[in-house]
């Protein structure tokens, strides 16, 4: 009766449980007794008729009151011991263990891996591997709450506190912040996902976002930071007026402000002081206070990076953004299948994996891959025909070329069949 | 009653507090600890029901998975509000204030409290602090009742107006808490040995120490929160040098006693009302006694329960984790002997009654479900979801609140010389028990599954448990409601008078008319028998 606490996915749930039930057992034994007594009481001894019949007079009983002083006392030496040993085998972490750095800030939480590997809101871990999550906090009291792994501890700035689990079963489970810390403390909360060892060593190790990152101009960085980060809510690219200025030729423009003072050119440092302090200078005709400082959330190489990306808005072609990479508006029905397919290669970022030059860089290469054929990750072999190169694009994880990672997102959505057409079209001239 | 009985109320009635001396100023600077009680009533009835206002929105907004009417800025702003006005402004001196006012020198054979122009003076520190806290409603803070730092050091919202609030309430409940304690130790009437002393005025005893030795306390800690907010002074924010571990210390040195100041006094009405109803002595009176003590003296040893996992170390997390083990015992002590008392009595379920029966059950599952929270590696798992909110209301509300209701309707023919309709109040009784255990049983459970307390939204799968919840809420309100609009009614139009001592109690407060005059007694009251011989004394 009364067990609805939730699965037992860590090497603390069982004893964790078994104790707290045990409370429960006792609890609602005590419960029903003392309750029943008292109700029995009430009736059998109620008041009959309209005066009261002779009562004796009983002060008391020391036999009782030992009785019940003591068994209270024994219940409560007998849980209070278990709940101290338990409390520290969650705290005494085993020498092999997996460290990951957690950082809460209002509202979410960061996770770093030894590698160096980082991730936001999602915590991945191997099955049967015992976990320490060392953690600090950059603003206020957080606290790092898995339900399913019995383990709590707050998160305090300046400071580490950890806790320590082992899990038991892959899956997937909440993580909440349990130290009221404002606004959003109730959406602060994140995934712990439990994956095979294999799994999260191939995780870890997949650092195609960063590769990807390091092959790209800061142009083109700029251009995904500018949907990342938000920007695109509010300042257009084609000089349309949103809440705030509009994007397009602002670099070396000449600036009025609201409080009357002007610049000839908005130049690199004015940029960076919008984005560091948005309230420095407003533009007349915008509202103040709108715009929330970026100083902590972008560092300076992605600041460089947007300045980057506002200077390519000249005007001198038409900017569009997508996932990702700009390139010019080129009239497309112009260019031929191959061509219009090479623009895609740039624009959907295949360049940052597949190289033309035969290099290994994250997937395969597209030189000489036309017609192609090798072994796949679990068995099975391939062909690259059209068919196999279109399933690769829309469902990239179903069969991937051996010694390579399974990295790939799929595009299903992003690609018109005549586009994917167009891309192999380019794949094949690629020899 | 006959016409005769019906003039003869009528004519004590005119004597009586109520009555003499006359005029709204008379009232205003009353030196009579019993008027002083109904100025306490009638502020803790305005907060009770802007408290309970505040609670039902915020259950509303949680009905339904997702935004409902409110936003998250609002909802931070009304839990806060709901925990400062009903720890601060209700609960603490709730029953004390009230109830230890006005029954405290009657059940002592006094005429008044020792110093009764201090007592009027605390009266208006709590109306000062009262208004602070109403002007601090124009700029409300987000912080919680428990004022966190740093997140109270740098929120934008108006933390200083509450917390020179809850620091000026403070010395209110030092001085009445100084007050009971000269006039328990120099105000009995002759023969009224420490041991003859009913129940509830140990309970108020043992609150009193609390008050005066703890209060002083939180104090400290708010003042050093408005000096690091103003300043800067780098006490609590880590930021700046402090240690916001430190603050949670301070705080909880006194904010866990104070909920031994809602509750003794709670115990000691029922340990009352059953003696009466039950026409049986108090089973193992020296123990009831010495549990409160017990639990007055080892409540200022368990502070840090209320952060096992806030990052303070392990061998003291272990400690305090045994001494609050240590409160269980007593208070499980009390029980036993409670329902003890009933047995082979002859027991009239009278509304006060039904209340400490009430009472028993409620406070069995607030003091049962401390166990898990006491229980270290337990704890780790509760502390800070729903588990946690519905114990303590379990304990303050099923506790406390219950408490001062069961003793407004058990010492109300005293206070207003009428008797309320029982068919009313017995209604009122059970839609109490029904809404309240609807809306905090099912918190357990979602406490059990996981649900983080303070969340203005949540996962789908706590859904149902939340709607059932607020269902209860607003079924309890209305019980609430009913309970004193009925006192009220009564109060003001109520024809039935009350004789002396309707219930052929034992209490000295029994012995004065209903309602006493000013000075209580026609003469100095001499007692020669323990508190509830009943079954022994012949009381005609």
């Amino acid at each position: 009766m009364f067990r609805f606490l939730p699965e037992q996915a860590s090497n603390h749930a069982a004893k964790v449980d078994w104790l707290n039930n045990l409370i429960t057992d006792i609890s609602v034994a005590c419960i029903v007794a003392i309750c029943g007594a008292m109700l029995y009481f009430a009736f059998r001894y109620r008041k009959q008729g309209n005066s009261d019949q002779e009562t004796p007079h009983i002060e008391g009983s020391n036999f009782l009151e030992i009785v019940w002083t003591a068994f209270p006392t024994l219940v409560c030496v007998y849980v209070a011991y278990y709940g101290v040993v338990y409390f520290a085998d969650m705290r005494e972490v085993p020498n092999e263990e997996l460290e990951v750095m957690a950082e809460g800030q209002k509202w979410k939480w960061d996770f770093k891996y030894s590698n160096g590997k980082k991730t936001t809101g999602e915590l991945v871990v191997p099955v049967g591997k015992p976990i320490k999550v060392l953690m600090t906090s950059t603003d206020v009291l957080h606290s790092f709450f898995i339900p399913a792994m019995r383990v709590k501890a707050d998160v305090i700035p300046e400071r580490y506190t950890y806790v320590y689990f082992e899990p038991l079963k892959t899956g997937d489970y909440h993580i909440f912040c349990t130290e009221y810390c404002g606004t959003e403390h109730s959406g602060m909360r994140a995934r712990l996902k439990v994956v095979s060892e294999a799994e999260f060593n191939r995780w870890l190790e997949d650092d195609s976002d960063l590769l990807r990152l390091s092959r790209l101009k800061p142009a083109d960085i700029g251009a995904e930071l500018y949907v990342k980060s938000g920007c695109n809510a509010c300042h257009s690219l084609d000089g349309s007026r949103l809440v705030g200025p509009s994007f397009l030729k602002l670099y070396n423009s000449a600036r009025e402000f609201a409080d009357g003072s002007k610049i000839d050119k908005a130049d690199e440092n004015y940029i960076k002081e919008s984005v560091i302090n948005p309230n420095a200078k407003v533009v007349k005709g915008f509202s103040p206070n709108l715009m929330p400082s970026f100083d902590g959330q972008l560092n300076a190489d992605q600041i460089g990076a947007i300045i980057e990306f506002i200077k390519t808005l000249d005007g001198s072609s038409k900017a569009i953004v997508s996932g990702g990479t700009t390139s010019s508006n080129v009239d497309r029905a112009k260019l031929s299948p191959k061509e219009r397919g090479e623009l895609l290669y740039k624009e959907k970022i295949c360049i940052s994996c597949h190289s033309l030059d035969g290099s290994k860089v994250i997937g395969p290469s597209f030189k000489g891959l036309w017609e192609r054929s090798g072994k796949l990750v679990g068995g099975g072999s391939y062909k690259a025909d059209a068919d196999y190169i279109k399933r690769s694009i829309l469902e990239p994880q179903a069969e991937v070329v051996e010694g390579y990672p399974p990295a790939m997102p799929s595009y299903q959505g992003q690609l018109s069949d005549d586009e994917i057409g167009d891309i192999i079209e380019f794949i094949k001239s690629v020899k | 009653m006959d016409k005769q009985d019906m003039n003869e109320g009528q004519s004590v009635f005119n004597l009586s507090y109520l009555k003499q001396p006359k005029g709204l100023w008379s009232w205003l600077v009353t030196l009579d600890h019993k008027r002083i009680a109904l100025l306490y009533l009638s502020a803790l009835i305005v907060f009770f029901f802007l408290g309970g206002v505040f609670a039902l929105l915020m259950r509303l907004e949680l009905a339904h998975v997702g935004k409902q009417m409110i936003d998250p800025d609002t909802y931070n702003i009304l839990f806060t509000l709901h925990g400062v006005i009903m720890i601060f402004l209700f609960i603490v001196p709730g029953i004390p204030a009230v109830l230890g006012n006005f029954c405290l020198p009657l059940m002592l054979g006094a005429k008044d409290v020792a110093f009764p122009r201090l007592n009027l003076f605390s009266y208006y520190i709590y109306v000062a602090g009262a208004i602070m806290a109403i002007i601090g409603l124009s700029n409300p803070a987000d912080t919680g009742w428990t004022f966190y730092a740093p997140y109270s050091v740098r929120t934008s919202t108006g933390v200083i107006m509450m917390t020179a609030a809850a620091f000026v309430l403070g010395f209110s409940s030092i001085l009445t808490g100084l007050n009971f304690i000269v006039t328990i130790h120099r105000m009995r009437a002759p023969g009224l040995t420490w041991f003859r002393l009913p129940v509830f005025v140990w309970g108020i005893y043992a609150t009193s120490v609390i008050q005066v030795l703890a209060t002083p306390v939180v104090g400290m800690s708010l003042v050093l929160l408005i000096v690091e907010r103003m300043f800067g002074l780098g006490i609590f924010d880590p930021k700046l040098g402090g240690d916001p571990v430190l603050f949670q210390h301070l705080f909880w040195f006194y904010s866990h006693p104070v909920v031994y100041i809602m509750v003794l006094p709670a115990f000691g009405i029922v340990g009352e009302v059953i003696p009466v109803f039950s026409r049986k002595p108090l089973f193992g009176y020296k123990m009831v006694v010495f549990s409160s003590v017990g639990i007055a003296a080892i409540g200022f040893f368990v502070w840090a329960h209320h952060m096992f996992v806030a990052g303070i170390s392990d061998p003291s997390a272990k400690i305090f984790s045994i001494v609050t083990f240590a409160v269980a015992v007593p208070t499980a002590i009390k029980v036993f002997n409670w329902v003890s008392t009933m047995y082979r009595g002859s027991i009239s379920l009278t509304t006060p009654m039904l209340y400490a029966m009430a009472f028993v059950f409620l406070f069995l599952i607030a003091g049962t479900t401390g166990v898990y929270l006491a229980t270290l590696a337990v704890d780790v798992f509760y502390h800070d979801t729903y588990f946690v909110v519905a114990h303590f209301h379990y304990t303050i509300q099923g506790g406390a609140v219950i408490g001062l209701i069961m003793g407004l309707h058990y010492w109300f023919p005293k206070i207003s010389g009428k008797h309320y309709n029982t068919i009313v109040a017995n209604i009122a009784w059970a839609l109490i028990m029904i809404g309240f255990n609807l809306t905090f049983l099912p918190q357990f459970v979602l406490g059990m599954e996981g649900m983080p307390r303070r969340y203005y939204d949540y996962p789908a799968e706590f859904q149902n448990l939340h709607t059932i919840s607020t269902v209860g809420a607003f079924i309890n309100g209305v019980g609430y409601m009913m309970a004193l609009i009925n006192l009220f009614v009564t109060f003001v139009w109520g024809k039935r008078f009350a004789e002396a001592n309707p219930y052929e109690a034992i209490g000295l407060e029994w012995r004065a008319p209903s309602p006493p005059p000013t000075e209580n007694f026609d003469q100095q009251p001499i007692v020669n028998h323990g508190p509830y011989d009943y079954g022994r004394v012949a009381l005609h």
